[in-house]
């Protein structure tokens, strides 16, 4: 904006003034009814709701040729949110929420996944977008009442059901992500009380994406220090079977952005060229980076 | 000029479906967003519309907003702005053609154009021109030269508080002027 232009709307708000009857009721009734709020849901499921509502921001002002744009995997806008739709159906087939969509056949996300593009190719995308919202409410109503340590499991891997959900919010973010920058559009980063959580989810995945990837970190501890809103300090012991208050003196230190080390483990970005800090143990250090994408499929 | 953390903060809030944060920038921002549709527009019925579609704007296409280019205050004022000149121009074409037919229809305008036109620019810098000396040098310092309230006060030799209040009231006799001009 020109100078003279802020100018002139600065001088144009020196008389602030107030209307006789508050606006504010009859403007969040509105708003409402113009773009659903993030649906109601457990504390810990907020992460997710909000990267839902988040999404669909960013659909609702997607036009028709956005829709049959290749946005990842060979996808395109449409077949990515029947994507993000089977997962959150499998997790909610998972923990007895309603499942929306075409019947559960399949119970693995690449053939769910499969099964629900099939049946949402036929449809409007419009109707997709509504399909994958009501699903993620759906789920994220359900969590309301849930005990966050509930198990479930997805894909035969058992965990606490607040650590699926976690796990949805990051892929529900980085896909939206992905969505924006083919849009040109960019979209802000989820609030640091939300990041937050999701970095522990990562961090707590590291063990994990090492053994995965052939590498056991048993009895070695990782100080990682993720920098920016969200971030924080995890001293983490490497083994997938340590005792994680079992961790000993860091054999290895890695800072990094704390946004970028959750999209390293969600798959997007090239581990060797990874902007990190490394101390200590330097093979170590690489060693977590480079095999931190292990988990992240489609 | 790029958004303080507390914009950012809420933009990020509202994009994530928080309407508890929509209430928030409404607190926030709404007097200066209905102070300035009223100021132009001179109705409070329009005025009131006017602010309500401005927030309700903003939460429907939040990721239209980018903090990298400006405060949220000046993305509303934009907003409102335009919508208050839109009403004002479709009030005049009303009662023009009410008078008899028009030689040209202006185009409309869109929410992404620039807040004034080139002439209309030109008018504000004249304005500013023809403030008495004090209260110019303390707008133009803030504004053109892009110093803070304290900057000013410093090149002027004036308190912060002084440098504040000139500039205040260079902004009020600027509108003054400027609505003079358009009667």
């Amino acid at each position: 904006m020109e100078p003279v232009e802020r100018l002139y709307l600065d001088a144009l708000m020196e008389e602030p003034a107030v209307p006789e009857r508050s606006l504010r009721p009859q403007l969040l009734a509105g708003a409402r009814a113009r773009r659903r709020p993030a649906a109601p849901t457990a504390a810990w499921a907020e992460p997710y709701a909000s990267r839902v509502a988040a999404m669909d921001a960013l659909l609702a002002s997607a036009a028709d040729d956005d829709w049959s744009r290749i946005i990842v995997e060979g996808w395109t806008l449409q077949e990515l949110v029947a994507h993000l739709a089977a997962k959150d159906g499998l997790l909610a087939a998972s923990v007895g929420a309603p499942v929306l969509g075409p019947p559960i056949g399949a119970t693995d996300s690449l053939g769910r996944t499969a099964d629900v593009q099939n049946h949402e190719r036929a449809r409007d995308p419009e109707q997709t977008r509504r399909d994958w919202r009501a699903q993620a409410d759906a789920l994220c109503r359900h969590l309301t009442d849930l005990d966050s340590t509930t198990l479930a499991g997805m894909d035969g891997l058992d965990a606490p059901v607040r650590d699926h959900v976690l796990a949805r919010g990051l892929e529900t973010w980085i896909h939206a992500d992905d969505a924006a920058r083919t849009a040109d559009l960019k979209l802000p980063h989820p609030i640091p009380e939300h990041i937050h959580p999701t970095a522990d989810l990562c961090a707590r995945l590291l063990p994990w994406t090492m053994l995965l990837s052939g590498l056991d970190g048993s009895g070695r501890t990782l100080r990682l220090t993720l920098t920016g809103p969200g971030g924080g300090d995890w001293t983490l012991p490497l083994g997938v079977s340590d005792d994680p208050g079992g961790a000993g003196d860091p054999d290895a230190c890695i800072e990094a952005d704390v946004v970028g080390f959750c999209f390293l483990l969600g798959g997007r970005g090239d581990p060797e060229s990874f902007p990190a800090d490394l101390k200590g143990d330097l093979g170590l250090a690489r060693d977590v980076l480079t095999t931190a994408p292990a988990l992240s499929g489609p | 000029m790029e958004a303080p953390y507390d914009d950012r903060l809420l933009h990020q809030r509202v994009v994530g479906g928080d309407e508890a944060a929509l209430g928030e920038v409404y607190d926030r921002l709404s007097s200066l967003i209905f102070g300035l549709s009223l100021r132009v527009t001179r109705d409070r019925v329009i005025a009131e519309d006017i602010t309500q579609e401005v927030f309700l704007v903003f939460w429907e296409r939040p990721l239209a907003y980018d903090p990298d280019r400006g405060t949220l205050r000046a993305w509303l004022a934009t907003i409102a702005h335009r919508r208050a000149v839109d009403h004002v121009r479709a009030e005049e074409r009303r009662r023009v053609s009410a008078l008899g037919p028009r030689l040209y229809e202006p185009e409309p305008a869109r929410l992404e154009d620039t807040v004034l036109a080139a002439d209309e620019a030109k008018r504000v810098r004249q304005a500013v021109t023809a403030l008495p000396e004090g209260l110019r040098e303390a707008v133009e310092l803030a504004y053109y030269g892009g110093r803070t309230y304290r900057q000013v006060g410093e090149e002027l030799g004036v308190p912060e508080g002084t440098a504040k209040s000139r500039i205040r009231l260079a902004l009020r006799r600027l509108a003054d002027a400027l609505a003079e001009e358009e009667v």
